[in-house]
């Protein structure tokens, strides 16, 4: 039985779930207790014992099914073409046997195959032959070494980065060709996305909670301090401090949603959803030409539901020309008026406005209210002035502009952008360390978001709206 | 000797429906003294779990509610310093005759320090929950409830007290256990559990009850409620759960709605009836809409 779990924890291991020796052990144990007699209970034990995340659950079910049909899946007696067949129809990623399999949760109380303390080597030998293909058949094990490097690459899942990091016709091209469902996202993009973030996150929390900690300084709180001196008579060996407002970042984000930009924005928009609520104030507007405000649909919907519902054009009309002069103008009018704080804004566009009035005046009101600007564009440098592109109008009003194209170049940039509104707020002590330690990164350009065909950062410099 | 049908049936008669893998969870965690890590959507019936399994086995339950800032002297044990300063201002003329003796400094010191472990003895001690459970003459149960609101310190301090069942405190050395407590954590899943502490639990996650174990969840509470209307109340809301709400019904609002319907005397449900109790089971402006709506739809 040990053999058997400590094959069935590989297994699992090989599909990404973390076991650790320890848990195996537990497993055996729980099993000890428990018997096995039946495939759903066994299931439970084992799923209590090896599996400490919901996510994983899924997974843990279907590497079950897997490994516990596989006798049935390879009779001994099956012929080697039959074999080859299912190695092949493996190795193209078609698990159509997959299906034929009972669901997770409507296990039979029947005994669980032959998995029991009668076990022989045979037995063993047979179990694995699913995955190795008799050994002593000449023909079978080129098969193996093809199937094993399937697997290998399997595991991970595609990563969806890969595809959007290419110039935005071709990621055009693909998309219309491979997915005509349009704007949604794949389960292992919206995991992929959510490790991006969950990255950015751990890299963030640990500086911000100092930072909270410093920024909650602030006068001497008399009547605690003695409260808490009261056990060393009145010495104030520990003094408690006034907690100072904390204040919560607040961000703006205007997401472009119109044609030529789709690819960057539904990322930005995954990218909020993953966001919102963590730490921020978010505030998420998109728009084309007109222009909507999406935070509270952000917040309920499902991402996939909301991605379709803005495709389906129901926010806004989506085959109208964008004109970022006249959005903004809507946006003071509606919107700029009852922003609260100093958010920061972000602003995610093209900038080609189809020879629509500029309204850049309308910018500059915006700056004033906000702490920060920023505008990603997905376009190089060098196209910045072609056409009816108005990014070197926009971009002499923003703090800075960023080229970004993909989800990892964004989540920096935004990881950035974080990092200074924190820093704006942080204690003295605080800031001259982040200085310091900004001071010390040195950036490499490879890893860093890419920025066209300037060669000297030096023009991108926050402060330096002179340059434009 | 508790069997796994035990556990299922002593729950029952404690009012509380357990499914088979809580039962098994129950009593592996039983057998093979682990804590059980529980997770789940908000009133599903983690904490009622803990409560049902305390009065069931007849464990003293010790509850410590988790919160942003908890640390070692809220869960584990604290000095009782008012205590300390008392007592060493009362015993002054004992200790000044005790000293007395001793003709210069250095052997006063000695003398004291020798009685040192007078203050820092059990005396002084204050037990929080964790050393409480510990020390209890009977098996306790340890309800650590909604962990994922403490801070990563805490669930750090909690390994050794989960995995060695034991408590050091510099001062007196380290405290086993009298006897294993049979703790249960709850988490609703705001913060990430780290892998440390979900690898010395046994995992559970409650999601939202079958169809027929829900029935018999109220069925349970509420004896006098017709199944006809348990069975309909139920139905409705497994498709209100499905309306992504933004806080969708849980057990909790179905036991509380089963209350409502029984004091209103309900006998079936029709679109008034729901639309005259939805504050019960919705609990957001936006879901009342979206729930009424539902009632219409399908009851009338």
């Amino acid at each position: 039985m040990e053999r058997i779990i400590a094959d069935f924890v590989a297994a699992l291991r090989e599909n990404g779930i973390r076991v650790s020796p320890g848990e195996s052990l537990d497993a055996v144990q729980a099993l000890g207790l428990c018997g096995m007699e039946g495939r759903r209970s066994t299931r439970q034990l084992l799923r209590l014992t090896l599996v400490k995340n919901v996510n994983d659950i899924p997974v843990f079910n279907e590497v079950f099914n897997r490994f516990f049909s596989r006798f049935q899946f390879v009779a001994p007696d099956m012929n080697i073409p039959d074999l080859m067949n299912a190695a092949i129809i493996d190795m193209e990623g078609e698990f159509n046997y997959l299906d034929q399999l009972p669901g997770d949760d409507h296990d039979d109380d029947g005994p669980l195959i032959k998995l029991d303390s009668d076990i022989n080597p045979e037995d063993l030998q047979e179990l694995k032959s699913l995955t190795e293909i008799d050994p002593d058949d000449s023909d079978g094990n080129e098969i193996v070494v093809q199937m094993k490097g399937y697997r290998g690459k399997a595991k991970k899942a595609p990563r969806p980065t890969r595809r959007y990091t290419q110039n935005p016709l071709t990621i055009e091209l693909n998309k219309s060709n491979s997915t005509p469902t349009g704007i949604t996202f794949t389960e292992e993009e919206q995991i992929a996305m959510q490790d991006v973030v969950s990255r950015m996150m751990l890299r963030l929390r640990k500086d911000m909670k100092r930072m909270k900690n410093n920024q909650n300084r602030g006068k001497l709180h008399v009547i605690k301090t003695i409260q808490k001196n009261y056990r060393h008579d009145m010495i104030p060996f520990q003094v408690a401090l006034r907690r100072k407002r904390r204040e919560k970042p607040r961000l703006v984000v205007l997401c472009d949603v119109s044609f030529s930009v789709s690819h960057a924005s539904r990322f930005m928009l995954l990218l909020l959803h993953t966001l919102h609520n963590q730490m921020l104030d978010v505030r998420s507007f998109i728009f084309n030409r007109e222009i909507a405000e999406i935070t509270e649909m952000l917040a309920n919907m499902p991402v996939n539901d909301l991605m379709e519902t803005i495709d389906k054009g129901d926010i806004i009309d989506l085959d109208e020309n964008s004109s970022f002069g006249q959005v903004f103008l809507t946006f003071k009018k509606k919107y700029l008026e009852n922003l609260r704080g100093r958010p920061a804004f972000i602003i995610l566009g093209d900038a080609r406005n189809n020879y629509d009035e500029a309204n850049d005046w309308v910018l500059d009101e915006i700056r004033e209210k906000a702490r920060y600007m920023l505008w990603l564009t997905p376009e190089e440098r060098d196209t910045w002035s072609r056409g009816d592109c108005l990014m070197e109008t926009y971009g002499s009003y923003c703090d800075k502009v960023e080229v970004v194209k993909t989800v990892e170049g964004l989540s920096l940039v935004v990881e950035d952008l974080l990092r200074d509104i924190y820093a704006d707020n942080a204690h003295p002590l605080d800031k001259k360390r982040l200085r310091e330690a900004k001071a010390a990164e040195t950036y490499d350009s490879k890893n860093y978001y890419t920025r066209g065909g300037c060669s000297e950062p030096a023009a991108f410099d926050p402060s330096g709206r002179s340059h434009w | 000797m508790i069997t796994e049908q035990g556990v299922k049936d002593f729950l029952h008669a404690g009012g509380y429906i357990a499914d088979d893998a809580i039962s098994t969870a129950v009593f592996l965690a039983l057998r093979m003294e682990k804590p059980i890590l529980i997770e789940g959507p908000p009133g599903v019936g983690k904490t009622g779990l803990a409560k049902a399994l305390s009065s069931a086995l007849d464990f003293p339950l010790v509850r410590l509610q988790c919160y942003e800032g908890i640390d070692e002297g809220k869960a584990l044990y604290d000095w009782e310093y008012g205590k300390q300063l008392l007592y060493t201002q009362l015993l002054r003329t004992q200790l000044d005759n005790y000293l007395s003796v001793s003709s210069d400094l250095r052997e006063a010191v000695e003398r004291l320090s020798a009685e040192e472990s007078l203050f820092f003895s059990k005396n002084f001690l204050v037990q929080r929950p964790i050393l409480r459970s510990f020390l209890s003459e009977k098996r306790s149960l340890l309800l650590i409830d909604e962990i994922d609101r403490s801070d990563d310190e805490f669930e750090a301090l909690l390994l050794e007290s989960l995995s060695e069942f034991q408590v050091s405190i510099p001062e007196l050395g380290v405290i086993e256990a009298k006897r294993k407590p049979l703790v249960i954590l709850t988490s609703n899943g705001t913060r990430m559990i780290s892998d440390a502490l979900r690898r010395r639990c046994l995992y559970l996650y409650i999601g939202y009850p079958e169809l027929e174990r829900e029935v018999s969840i109220i069925r349970a509470k509420f004896p006098d409620l017709c199944e006809v209307l348990a069975r309909q109340m139920v139905e409705f809301l497994r498709k209100a759960r499905d309306l992504n709400l933004r806080k969708p019904p849980s057990v909790s609002e179905t036991l509380d709605w089963a209350q409502v319907l029984s004091i209103l005397k309900a006998t079936k449900l029709t679109p008034e009836v729901v639309a005259n109790t939805v504050g019960v089971i919705a609990k957001h402006q936006t879901d009342l809409q979206k729930v009424t709506d539902l009632a219409i739809q399908e009851l009338s």
